[in-house]
């Protein structure tokens, strides 16, 4: 087990340097960078030579090699630099965007979840085929939904409309209840699609029929037999989810004036802000990493069949 | 009162009929007290004072930091400020300022001849060791000497008639010695700009939220307005609000007080529930396309021309716009310093436009564009972010001009990829340009090669330019720049303004405002002379 995890971790760090340097490539492939884009904005009307100081003084000139390795000895040491754009410290720009995005992340994840597992069980459970064929195209509707088009139409109804929650100013738990919902009904889509799929796979196995003769209610079959054996496959799509999740909120974000990751990076790569891009893509490789180590790790809890290593290959 | 707001519904000029109508209530005594919650379109960037050319950075500046000037903005006289008296040599190279007694930065540090002089070093001459860069709006800029605690002299190494008014901009904000020690690169941190204006930044969260607090003691506003002593307002509550329904929602919804960036086609919507929109002008050079005579396409006076002739205003006003944009009528708007209409030059005339491409030598070929030699006329432009809709309108320039056989490609692109090619006149033979400044040195830094360069002449950033350079034209500007006689630098921008437009270097379509919508209750909003607003003598009438 122990060699298991050092293994893992020395691959998520292999990983972690492979997404600085090939963000770092693509980043200096991009046609201008950050300092051109900033100091021949209209805002300044800077002449060529005083340009060419700025370009000067920030070195965006020099080898990219050499730039690549100051960066990364930078990173080493936890020094992340300074958004040029912005102008403020790209540790602080995490320190404030990162707590929001978690929080949004992480209770959008679990409404997703909920409502993922409250559709794949209602849809086993429905008596008459048409309701079931209802419910089982609710997951198709979720993901067509356009995530932009849905938050503004949770902002009109609920909020411009019966003012029932504020989106300018408001408390800290009413600041979370339209962006938790527009973010988990994307999320809980494919959640659902497949752990309705795998109950229904599960169900023709033949150790269901034998519960079934022992006696073993519809309720117990399911969530005791089923769902267990159904939530293996939903685990390893929700840590990618998961994942996503947190770079990904970007609209939800922009619509609901919220800060955050997604946000952050949106800007950075409009404006080829190279400090604040690398800080982003090496943490969210990072939550990826962790996600899917914790995934890993969790199996074995969930599939008794999975705890001894001889097992595993069952 | 009275006469502070009439003369600002006057100002304005493009203000909406309500307002107008609120001004005969202006009776009513301001009330002091309560937060003014603001929606901003984009989080702010750097705040060192010569970015605040960027609106949302202007907004926030134009409350925290005074100038040393004031500019009316109904007359655009230069009028006292932070400078009580100023004197100016008789060919514009020393200007000698003495300054208001009493008046202290919000770190409790005076506001006198060492601190401004400090101030103008840097906005002249830049700070290389702190990445500070140089202000647009000051030009030869030589030194500062300081005569006294309240006297301050700056010499130019050339004649820089547009100095004073330069003091007044919103780039030329004065912020305290601890603010001009920093680096560049934190400077976008609100909380570090340290000035002496009637509001001081309380607490950010960056890309967020920003809350300014009134200044009890402030007593340093501009000396010729009514109101004196602290704004009235408590607080002013900024919050970054990105999409534009939301933000118009909110106001509607009374969750907000007063929006930032209010689309024409949105105006209806807001008027129609007795809101108001302000939609004060930016008084500079109006929002244009513009040619890059370098490329071979548009090198051509009669090609340029043609397609000048070719635009049609009024369709483009009628179908995207609303009247808060007047038609442009000269390169520059009518509000602007200087301006003489130049109607006869900004006709439109389709066949006349097809019989000059015609004589150019531009025949329509079987795919219905125009050729020479085997050269199709095919032009491409980038849209312009900051711009109103942008997009839309060299959308309907490009159907106008494919009436002609002419194709115009717009191209939204990212960020690095519009600045390099944009520095490139065969990449983009054709570019849209605007800035706002109230005083003639804005179109020299609208075309001046080692400007904005916006022609893309030789000598400027770019080198990608083969040949062209105008020098009668860059004459011309050199002239506005430094021609301390005043009749005859308004000589020169009548000038300007008339041999743009001979040459066809640029086609004005319209007189770009800034759009804002605020609740029936929100009374004395003003507005600098470019229109970031000034939220000094704003209260809350409920």
């Amino acid at each position: 087990m122990t060699r298991y995890v050092i293994g893992r971790i020395s691959q998520a760090l292999l990983v972690l340097w492979a997404a600085f340097t090939l963000s770092f490539i693509l980043l200096q492939a991009m046609p201008g960078d950050a300092v051109l884009i900033k100091f021949l904005n209209p805002e300044f009307g800077l002449s060529a030579d005083q340009v060419a100081e700025i370009r000067a003084a920030y070195a965006v000139d020099s080898s990219v090699v050499v730039q690549y390795g100051h960066t990364l000895v930078n990173f080493l040491q936890g020094d992340f630099g300074y958004s040029l754009q912005a102008g403020v410290p790209v540790s602080a720009q995490l320190a404030t965007n990162l707590p929001p995005t978690l929080k949004l992340a992480g209770l959008g994840f679990l409404a997703a979840t909920l409502l993922a597992v409250f559709i794949a069980f209602l849809s086993s459970m429905a008596p008459f085929a048409w309701l079931r064929n209802a419910i089982q195209s609710l997951p198709s509707l979720f993901i067509s939904v356009p995530v932009f088009w849905l938050a503004i139409m949770l902002i009109q109804i609920f909020s411009f409309r019966f003012r029932l929650v504020s989106v300018i100013n408001p408390g800290p738990w009413e600041s979370l209840v339209l962006p938790v919902a527009t973010l988990a009904v994307p999320i809980a889509a494919p959640l659902a699609q497949i752990l309705i799929r795998n109950i229904d796979e599960i169900r023709t196995r033949p150790f269901v029929s034998v519960a079934r003769a022992k006696g073993a209610s519809e309720t117990r079959l399911l969530w005791r037999h089923v769902a267990r054996n159904a939530i293996l496959p939903t685990l390893t799509i929700a840590g990618v989810l998961f994942g996503e999740l947190i770079a990904g909120a970007v609209v939800t974000e922009t619509v609901f004036g919220l800060n955050g990751i997604g946000g952050l990076t949106e800007k950075a790569v409009g404006n080829q802000d190279l400090s604040v891009l690398q800080a982003v893509v090496v943490i969210s490789a990072a939550a990826f990493v962790t996600i899917n180590l914790a995934v890993d790790l969790a199996y074995p809890l969930l599939d008794p069949r999975l705890r001894n290593g001889h097992g595993a290959a069952a | 009162m009275t006469r502070y707001r009439k003369l600002l519904s006057l100002s304005l000029g493009l203000l909406a009929a309500t307002t107008l109508a609120t001004a005969s209530l202006a009776a009513d005594a301001p009330v002091k007290g309560g937060t003014l919650v603001y929606l901003e379109q984009q989080a702010h960037t750097n705040l060192y004072p010569p970015a605040g050319g960027f609106y949302p950075n202007g907004g926030i500046l134009n409350q925290i930091t005074d100038k040393l000037t004031y500019q009316n903005p109904k007359t655009l006289e230069i009028e006292p400020w932070l400078a009580e008296s100023w004197t100016v040599n008789d060919n514009a190279t020393e200007y000698t300022f003495k300054l208001r007694p009493g008046v202290t930065f919000s770190d409790g540090t005076p506001v006198d001849a060492a601190a401004v002089a400090k101030n103008f070093d840097t906005y002249g001459l830049g700070n290389k060791e702190l990445k500070q860069p140089v202000s647009e709006v000051v030009n030869n800029y030589e030194r500062s000497e300081v005569i006294d605690p309240l006297t301050v002299k700056f010499t130019f190494k050339k004649p820089s008639p547009g100095f004073l008014q330069g003091t007044s901009v919103i780039g030329s904000g004065i912020v305290s010695l601890s603010t001009l020690a920093l680096p560049f690169e934190q400077l976008g941190d609100a909380t570090k700009i340290i000035g002496s204006g009637p509001f001081v930044v309380n607490a950010e969260t960056l890309g967020k939220s920003l809350d300014l607090k009134v200044r009890e003691d402030y007593n340093w506003g501009p000396a010729k307005l009514e109101h004196q002593g602290r704004a009235y307002l408590d607080e002013i509550n900024y919050i970054i609000t990105a999409e534009d329904s939301v933000r118009i929602g909110a106001l509607l919804a009374g969750q907000a007080d007063f929006i930032r960036q209010i689309q024409a086609y949105d105006e209806g919507q807001v008027e129609a529930q007795s809101f108001t929109i302000y939609a004060p002008g930016t008084r500079g050079v109006n929002n244009s396309i513009v040619f890059r005579p370098d490329n071979p396409l548009v090198a051509d006076l009669k090609v340029r021309k043609a397609l000048s002739l070719a635009v049609n205003r009024d369709e483009i006003l009628s179908t995207i716009f609303s009247k808060n944009y007047p038609k442009a009528t000269s390169i520059i708007a009518s509000t602007a310093i200087g301006y003489v209409p130049q109607e006869d030059k900004l006709g439109y005339d389709p066949e006349k436009a097809e019989a000059l491409l015609d004589e150019a030598g531009y025949k329509l070929g079987a795919d219905g564009i125009r050729a020479k030699d085997g050269q199709k006329l095919v032009l491409t432009s980038y849209e312009s972010l900051p711009q109103p809709q942008s997009r839309a309108v060299l959308q309907l320039i490009a159907q106008q001009w494919s009436k002609l056989g002419v194709k115009l490609n717009v191209l939204a692109g990212d960020a690095g990829s519009k600045v390099v090619d944009e520095l490139d006149p065969l990449k983009t033979p054709v570019a849209v340009a605007m800035v706002g400044r109230a005083d003639p040195d804005v179109i020299k830094s609208q075309y001046y090669p080692t400007n904005r360069n916006v022609l893309v002449q030789k000598g400027g950033v770019s080198d990608k330019v083969k040949t062209f350079s105008d020098d009668k034209l860059n004459a011309i500007l050199n002239e506005i720049a430094s021609q301390p006689d005043r009749e005859k630098r308004l000589k020169a921008v009548a000038d300007a303004q008339a041999y743009v437009l001979d040459q066809a270097y640029a086609v004005p379509i319209f007189e770009e405002p800034q759009a804002f919508a605020g609740a029936p209750y929100v009374k004395g909003v003003a507005f600098e002379a470019v229109g970031r607003p000034a939220f000094y003598s704003t209260w809350l009438d409920k």
